[in-house]
C-alpha cells in the first residue's frame, strides 16, 4: 500500500552525495531488502505496482551512513514508462553504488536489466535472489560464473529469509568505502536480450528440485480448475477471519470500554464539571469520551486491524495477481482488466490508498473508473464493520443481500463509465510471481505501518465527527435539522428521526453514517437495511475527497461526491418504498 | 463495445489472410512451443520479452474472454485477449 504519507518527489533526494541505489525488475522482492538493510518501516509487496514511488532510508557501512533508494521496479530502462524515467534519473544523479537485485526464476530478463545499468558506469553489486525456489524448480546458478560474465560481484541471497545479507553489506562496504572507485565492465556486443540469454544459458545449471506446497499451489491457483474454487474458498475464509476476529476483539474490547474506560473518565468528569451542556458533550449519551471508545476502539479499529492481517498476507504471498488472471475475463466484460480486482480489494481496506493504487492503471479512464467503483460500491473496512454490527441483531441474511447489493453497484458503475468516458482501457499484461510464505519480519512491519497510518489518516477525521456528534445531539441542534430533513428520512426512506445524525456525520467519515443506527432502539430489519443502503452509497469520507481532488481534480471529487449522494438516496428509498408495497 | 468487437473480427480476418503457418496467440492451440512473428509496440511487452522471435510457450487460454497464459523463458506471464489477438506467432 502506497500510503500517503510517502507520496512526494523531494528533488533534494538528486542531489545527495552519499545515495546507494537498490534497483530491479518487479517482484524480485526488493522492498524485503529494503527493509533487511536499513531496518526502517517500509511496505514490501509481491505484486507489480505498489512501489511506484521510491522509498529512502539510512543504512550504515563500516560506520559511516549511506542514504539507500528503494528504486521503483522496472523491466528496462528505456524510459517508456513513469517508473522507468525516475530509474534513470536516479542512475544519473552520480550514486556511489547500485545493489541490482536479480530474480534466479527469471534470470534472462533480469539480467537483461542488470546489463543495461552497466552503461551508466556506476559500481553494482548484484544479488542474486530466490535462489531457493530457484533450486525447488531444478535450477542452480553459478554464482562465480555469472560474476565473471558480469565484471561485478554476485551475492546468492534468500531474502525472505535473511541470507546472504552479510556478504552482500562486506561487498557494498569495499566498493563505498573506496572514493572515485570505477567499476570494469566487459564490453557488450549485439543485442541485450540476446546476450542476456546466453549468459543465463551459461550459468544455469540443472539439478533435481522437489517443488514446495507452495509452489505446486501457485500453479493449481492458476488454472480455472482447481484454481477459481481455491480462489473463493480463499476469498470467504479471508471473509470469516475478517468477520469472525473483528467480533471476537470487538466483544474483548467492548467490556474493556465499557466497564473500564467510560466509568473512569464518567468519574473524572462528574468529578469537577457541574451537570449541563458541557458533561453532556464529554460522556453524555453521544459523549466524545464515550462514543469515541465505543465506535473507534470497539467497533472500527478491530475489524481494520484483521482487514490488513488478512490482506498484508495475502498481498504478500502473491496471491493476488491470480486472481486478476482468473478474474480478467469477467473484468474485461465490464470494460476494465484483471489488474483492477487487486485495487478493488485494497479498497474493501480503504478508499484512499485504492485511489493512490490505482495508479498503475496505464490510462486516465481506467483509473477513473476504478477509483469511482471504489467510491459508489465498495464499502471501507471501517463501514463494513460497523454494518455488520448493524445486522447483527437481525439476521446475516441481511449481510448477504448487502454484498449483493455491492456486487451489482460494481458492475453497474463499471458497465456505464466504461461507455460513458472516452479513451481506451488498455488489456491485462501481468506477470505471476512465485507463490511464497510471506517474510515474517517485512510482513509485520507492514501490519505495523498500516496500522498506524489508520490511526494518523483516520483519527482526525474522527475525532472531528464525533465533537460534530456530541454537540449536534447534546445541545438540541439535531432535532431543529431533522425537522427540515423530515420528509427525505421518515417518508421516503422511512427511518426514524433520529438517523439524520447519519446522515450529518456521514459526510465526515463513512462508518459515521453506520454507527448512529446502531444507537437508535426499535429499529426493525427493514429500516436497518435501507439505513445500511444510504451509508453504504453515501458520500465517501472527507479524507476521499481529498485524494481525489489531488489524484484528479476538485471537478471529479464534486461529481463522485454529488452522484454517490443522489445514488445513496434513490436507491435506498426504492428499496424502502418496494418493500413497504410487498410487505 | 459494438465498435470494439467489430475491429477484431476485422483483425483475425486479417491475421488468417497472413497465412502460411502464422496465426494470432489468442487461438493457437495450448501447452506447445511458438514463435513470434509480430507484436504490438507495447512498453511492456517488449520489456517482459514478447517481441519478434522470441520464443514462448502457450500454456493456457482462459475462457469467457479471459487472457492467455504464457510461459517466456522462465517466467510466467498472463496477456489480456486484446493483447493476445494482435500477437503474430508461427507454430
Amino acid at each position: 500500500m502506497a500510503s500517503c504519507h510517502d507520496v512526494h518527489e523531494d528533488a533534494a533526494v538528486y542531489h545527495k552525495t552519499n545515495k546507494i541505489l537498490l534497483m530491479g525488475n518487479p517482484n524480485v522482492g526488493k522492498s524485503v531488502f529494503f527493509s533487511q538493510l536499513t531496518g526502517l518501516q517500509v511496505m514490501s509487496s509481491n505484486y507489480a505496482g505498489t512501489t511506484v514511488t521510491y522509498t529512502e532510508g539510512t543504512m550504515e557501512l563500516g560506520g559511516r551512513r549511506y542514504t539507500l533508494i528503494d528504486v521503483p521496479g522496472t523491466y528496462s530502462l528505456d524510459a517508456v514508462s513513469e517508473a522507468e524515467a525516475v530509474a534513470v534519473r536516479f542512475m544519473e544523479s552520480s550514486p556511489l553504488a547500485v545493489v541490482c537485485v536479480l530474480d534466479s526464476t527469471n534470470l534472462e530478463r533480469n539480467i537483461k536489466l542488470g546489463l543495461e545499468l552497466q552503461r551508466f558506469n556506476v559500481p553494482i553489486i548484484y544479488a542474486l535472489n530466490l535462489v531457493d525456489v530457484a533450486q525447488r524448480h531444478g535450477v542452480q546458478i553459478d554464482a562465480v560464473q555469472l560474476a565473471q560474465e558480469l565484471g561485478a560481484p554476485v551475492v546468492p541471497t534468500v531474502a525472505v529469509k535473511g541470507e546472504g545479507f552479510d556478504r552482500l553489506r562486506q561487498e557494498l562496504e569495499k566498493v563505498v568505502s573506496q572514493p572515485g572507485f570505477k567499476p570494469n565492465f566487459p564490453a557488450q556486443i549485439g543485442d541485450q536480450w540476446q546476450l542476456a540469454k546466453q549468459i543465463a544459458a551459461r550459468v544455469r545449471n540443472s539439478v533435481s528440485g522437489e517443488l514446495s506446497f507452495f509452489d505446486r499451489l501457485g500453479s493449481a491457483v492458476l488454472q480455472p480448475w482447481p484454481g477459481i474454487p481455491i480462489a473463493l474458498a480463499v476469498t470467504l475464509a479471508s471473509l470469516g477471519v475478517i468477520v469472525q476476529g473483528g467480533k471476537t476483539l470487538e466483544g474483548i474490547l467492548l467490556i474493556l470500554v465499557e466497564n473500564a474506560l467510560v466509568p473512569f473518565f464518567a468519574t473524572l468528569f462528574s468529578s469537577f464539571i457541574p451537570e449541563g451542556v458541557l458533561l453532556n458533550v464529554l460522556i453524555g449519551e453521544y459523549g466524545i469520551f464515550v462514543i469515541s471508545f465505543e465506535w473507534i476502539v470497539a467497533l472500527i479499529l478491530p475489524y481494520v486491524f484483521m482487514f490488513y492481517v488478512v490482506f498484508s498476507f495475502l498481498e504478500d504471498s502473491g496471491f493476488l495477481p491470480r486472481l486478476s488472471v482468473l478474474f480478467d475475463g469477467i473484468m474485461r466484460k465490464l470494460g476494465v482488466q484483471g489488474g483492477s480486482v487487486i485495487t478493488i480489494m485494497m479498497g474493501y481496506g480503504c478508499a484512499v490508498p485504492a485511489i493512490i493504487g490505482s495508479r498503475t492503471a496505464t490510462t486516465r479512464k481506467e483509473r477513473l473508473i476504478i477509483s469511482t467503483v471504489v467510491c459508489f460500491g465498495v464499502p471501507c473496512i471501517s463501514q463494513t464493520g460497523a454494518l455488520i454490527s448493524l445486522f447483527a441483531s437481525f439476521s446475516p441474511i441481511l449481510l448477504v443481500l448487502m454484498l449483493l447489493l455491492s456486487l451489482v453497484v460494481m458492475a453497474a458503475v463499471a458497465l456505464i463509465l466504461s461507455r460513458l468516458l472516452k479513451g481506451d482501457v488498455d488489456p491485462m499484461v501481468i506477470e505471476i510471481p512465485n507463490l511464497l510464505m510471506p517474510n515474517g519480519k517485512a510482513y509485520l512491519k507492514k501490519l505495523m505501518l498500516r496500522m498506524r497510518n489508520f490511526a494518523l489518516d483516520a483519527e482526525g477525521p474522527m475525532l472531528i465527527a464525533i465533537v460534530i456528534a456530541a454537540v449536534v445531539k447534546e445541545t438540541g441542534l439535531l432535532n431543529f435539522v431533522a425537522g427540515y430533513l423530515e420528509p427525505l428520512v421518515s417518508s421516503w426512506l422511512g427511518l426514524p428521526r433520529e438517523a439524520v445524525m447519519a446522515l450529518i456525520l456521514g459526510v465526515v467519515r463513512r462508518e459515521m453514517a453506520v454507527a448512529p443506527l446502531l444507537a437508535i432502539e426499535g429499529l426493525t430489519a427493514l429500516q436497518a437495511f435501507v439505513g445500511g443502503t444510504v451509508a453504504f452509497l453515501y458520500l465517501p469520507c472527507l479524507s476521499v475527497f481529498g485524494i481525489l481532488a489531488k489524484e484528479f481534480n476538485a471537478k471529479v471529487a464534486v461529481a463522485i461526491g454529488l452522484s454517490t449522494a443522489v445514488s445513496a438516496f434513490i436507491v435506498a428509498g426504492v428499496i424502502n418504498q418496494v418493500a413497504q408495497l410487498v410487505m | 463495445m459494438a465498435g470494439r468487437r467489430m475491429r477484431h473480427r476485422h483483425r483475425n480476418r486479417h491475421s488468417q489472410k497472413l497465412g502460411g503457418n502464422s496465426c494470432c496467440l489468442y487461438y493457437a492451440q495450448d501447452g506447445r512451443q511458438y514463435v513470434v512473428a509480430s507484436a504490438p509496440e507495447v512498453g511492456i511487452l517488449k520489456s517482459l520479452g514478447i517481441v519478434e522471435n522470441a520464443v514462448i510457450q502457450k500454456k493456457l487460454t482462459y475462457r469467457m474472454g479471459g487472457p492467455v497464459l504464457l510461459k517466456v523463458d522462465s517466467s510466467e506471464i498472463a496477456i489480456g485477449k486484446d493483447f493476445a489477438e494482435k500477437i503474430e506467432v508461427r507454430g
